[in-house]
């Protein structure tokens, strides 16, 4: 019974941790952690939209230095956001301006701050959290 | 959207990355509300104070 319960965790934990990476917040609105779930999706959503609006750049999973690597999956924690920005921002990246080199850091900022809140959610999920 | 983060100043998006980093900072550690506004508040001016600090260090470099 108690290792049916635990699987349960695990389960619900895995299914929230993916939901939230792919949308900023579901996994959260999944453990039905409201509040938190509206905040996460507006603030990565808020970041990843600013970034792409000022015409910062994505990194594609073929980036060939460490650099770029790391840039990519820093960008692949952005979720739905990464996979649409393209459609988000059809003009493109501009980092020739000081202004699209910023944004290309506030879109992998969006990424990092969401993978915490993946990791969060995890947790939550796992029983790990009271609140 | 463009229109609403497309006119965005370096200052401004400053403020706008310190704002929404530090809620998302205080949602993801504290658990009241009063505890998360004091947080937020704490981290933002800290984020401006380190970053206009920075910005003078770095000042001279730029001539």
């Amino acid at each position: 019974m108690r290792s049916g319960a635990l699987k349960t965790n695990q389960t619900m934990a895995l299914v929230a941790a993916v939901a939230g990476w792919i949308v900023p917040g579901l996994g959260h609105l999944v453990l039905r952690r409201w509040s938190k779930a509206a905040v996460y999706f507006l603030c990565v959503g808020g970041l990843a939209c600013a970034g792409l609006a000022m015409r910062g750049g994505t990194f594609g999973a073929s980036a060939e230095d460490l650099f770029d690597r790391l840039g990519f999956f820093a960008d692949l924690g952005a979720g739905i956001f990464y996979f649409f920005a393209h459609q988000i921002q059809s003009a493109g990246p501009d980092v020739a301006h000081a202004t699209g080199d910023y944004g290309t850091r506030l879109f992998a900022a969006a990424g990092m701050l969401n993978l915490l809140t993946v990791l969060e959610a995890y947790d939550i999920g796992r029983g790990g959290e009271a609140k | 959207m463009n229109a609403l983060f497309g006119g965005l100043t370096h200052f401004g998006a400053l403020l706008f990355f310190a704002l929404v980093v530090s809620v998302t900072f205080a949602f993801l550690s504290k658990r009241t509300s009063t505890e998360r506004l004091h947080y937020t508040l704490w981290a933002f001016l800290a984020f401006l104070i380190v970053a206009i600090g920075i910005g003078w260090l770095m000042y001279p470099f730029s001539q």
